[in-house]
């Protein structure tokens, strides 16, 4: 009984050994893993997707073919597990998340930037005016999660504007954007703080105002969603790395060059009129140079948001990336 | 003699279990299984017992490990209490009206298919962002599959056992309380278990999917873990939630199942 007790406990450890050690074997056609998530932010990706813009960028280098597997998630954090776990080469996410991840040595950098956007603290409630408002008071605020970028926005927008960066963590409830757009339009929450689309929905609604202090935080200029690569791939795959980056570059150019085509493409993905569709990608910023990336690791480390923080820029991207 | 035997017998296994367990996971760990920077999401026992540590000396953005641990539980005892009185109420109901009981049981029958978290949704916009909520999703969680087992206990009680009550003078409430609930005893005993577990894992998932910052619990504790990447402390989380559901099984529900059905002979 015992015997066969210990055998089947062996047998598990072989098991769990195996499926750790799978996912490396592929034949000679380059394979690379590229996750993603859901909104207007990402919008570039969808035209590298459907235009196989990175299987052109490889042909037109090696002549040969690059299997590109696209996988849509559901959180920075996600990605982060699983391009460590080596289950994906590459990653698109809020730069908070990226932050964290190389401080935390994921095992990846920035290979480019993909958009910037708008944010904003929308309320249902015509008292609050300013900060002063909100702090010291009971209401409520959403955001996605507490150290998620827009929680890191709010926090540098009071900062900026003199008051301490967690005076308002007390007021924060955790909830996806769609819900956090729900419950401030039933009047359950008082305020908001989200990003694309859900702020031009928001601002449609004539019940609601926004806090501009928070839009000038962080603005459309500043890098919001950027891409980061796997060390591995940079290293050990030169040429999948640099198709994907002229990929991304060629996809960005593209909707920003063609952006009414660019619409037509995305806008069903994006589950929006192709003529909101255009509106929303015009309101944009899609370019692959990073802005505000160090400022923005400086803030996190002097408020607590990561734990340590590294010595440049560069520590942050890959040596192909332009902007601060 | 025998009885000692067994007792001891099932330490050993499980002991030998839980160590081999843990070896394979430190031997795993070791390996670097998923690469070079496995570390960061899959940590040896020594980093994870680090966190446990700190979980509880640290806490977290400023706030004790404890208070997380306190809130979760005050809202799952309250939500459990609430939710097995109620099932108690509406099942002894059933018995006393038929009607009722007829509808009570097809609501039973739709309620149970529902994910709380399914709901979220719809009570946030009906009731806010409150603890209230949370309370109500762990009384979702449990009502019904105690209903729907309290109720099947009441149904499975011989007839026999109900005339004999009703020759003696028993009726309503005196009929319910000395017939039907020690004779469904095994049920509701069964019914306790699997509405506990339930609830449990409805406060987890419900703390993670929305959490207010002046209630914060376990739930909102992995979830600020898992996106600062402190796998390590999320791991040591989970391990106090499986210290939590053992002392419960252990310290409160096999105590109960001890003294009631297994003392009277109704299970082994």
């Amino acid at each position: 009984m015992k015997k066969k007790l210990l055998a089947m406990l062996m047998a598990c450890s072989l098991a769990i050994t195996a499926c750790g050690q799978g996912g490396g074997t592929k034949d000679n056609t380059e394979t690379i893993d590229i996750a993603y998530q859901y909104g207007l932010a990402y919008a570039p990706l969808i035209i590298a997707k459907e235009q196989g813009l990175i299987e052109k960028a490889y042909k037109e280098k090696t002549g040969k073919e690059i299997k590109v597997n696209w996988h849509q998630m559901n959180s920075g954090s996600d990605i982060n597990v699983g391009i460590t776990s080596g289950s994906l080469d590459v990653g698109f996410m809020g730069i908070a998340p990226a932050i964290t991840g190389v401080t935390k040595k994921v095992g990846y950098k920035i290979f480019t930037n993909l958009s910037g956007q708008e944010h904003c603290l929308t309320t249902n409630d015509e008292s609050i005016k300013s900060f002063d408002d909100l702090i010291d008071s009971k209401h409520q605020i959403a955001v996605v999660n507490v150290g998620s970028i827009q929680h890191i926005i709010l926090a540098k927008a009071l900062h900026d504007n003199g008051y301490d960066a967690h005076s308002l963590d007390s007021n924060l409830v955790v909830m996806k954007h769609p819900d956090g757009m729900a419950s401030l339009e039933s009047g359950s929450i008082a305020c908001h703080v989200t990003s694309s689309p859900y702020i031009y929905m928001e601002r449609e609604n004539e019940n609601l105002t926004e806090l501009m202090e928070v839009n000038e935080a962080w603005t459309k200029d500043n890098s919001f969603i950027v891409g980061v690569a796997s060390e591995k791939l940079y290293n050990n795959s030169k040429d999948a790395y640099d198709a994907l980056s002229t990929g991304i570059s060629d996809a960005i150019d593209y909707l920003n060059n063609n952006t009414e085509d660019a619409a037509k493409i995305t806008h069903e993905y994006n589950g929006n009129s192709q003529e909101d569709e255009l509106k929303y990608l015009q309101l944009g910023k899609y370019t692959t140079k990073t802005s505000g990336v160090y400022d923005l690791a400086t803030f996190m480390k002097e408020n607590d948001f990561i734990e340590e923080l590294p010595e440049s820029y560069n520590d942050f991207v890959f040596d192909n990336v332009e902007g601060d | 003699m025998k009885k000692s035997n067994d007792f001891v017998y099932s330490i050993i296994v499980r002991v030998v279990f839980i160590i081999v367990a843990l070896v394979i996971w430190e031997v795993a760990a070791r390996q670097n299984l998923f690469g070079e920077n496995s570390e960061v999401i899959f940590p040896t026992l020594g980093s994870i017992g680090k966190a446990f540590i700190s979980n509880f000396t640290e806490g977290y953005a400023g706030i004790s490990f404890w208070v997380y641990i306190s809130n979760s539980l005050r809202l799952l005892v309250t939500g459990l209490a609430i939710g097995v009185f109620a099932s108690f109420i509406l099942s002894g109901l059933s018995m006393i009206s038929r009607g009722f009981y007829h509808i009570f049981n097809l609501v039973v029958s739709i309620f149970d298919l529902l994910p709380g978290v399914a709901l979220l949704p719809v009570i946030i916009i009906m009731f806010g962002i409150k603890e209230e909520v949370i309370i109500l999703l762990v009384v979702h969680a449990v009502i019904w599959p105690m209903s729907r087992n309290v109720l099947d206990g009441f149904m499975a009680v011989p007839k026999i056992y109900v005339e004999a009550g009703t020759n003696i003078g028993l009726k309503g409430l005196s009929l319910l309380t000395g017939v039907y609930l020690p004779a469904a005893m095994s049920y509701i005993i069964s019914g306790l278990k699997v509405g506990w577990a339930r609830a449990w894992r409805g406060l987890l998932s419900a703390e993670m999917i929305f959490g207010i910052a002046t209630c914060p619990g376990i739930g909102m504790y992995i979830n600020q873990m898992r996106t600062n990447m402190n796998n390590a402390e999320m791991y040591a989380t989970l391990i106090v939630i499986i210290i939590i559901g053992l002392v419960v099984q252990y310290g409160i529900l096999t105590p109960i199942e001890n003294c009631t059905v297994k003392k009277w002979g109704m299970s082994k």
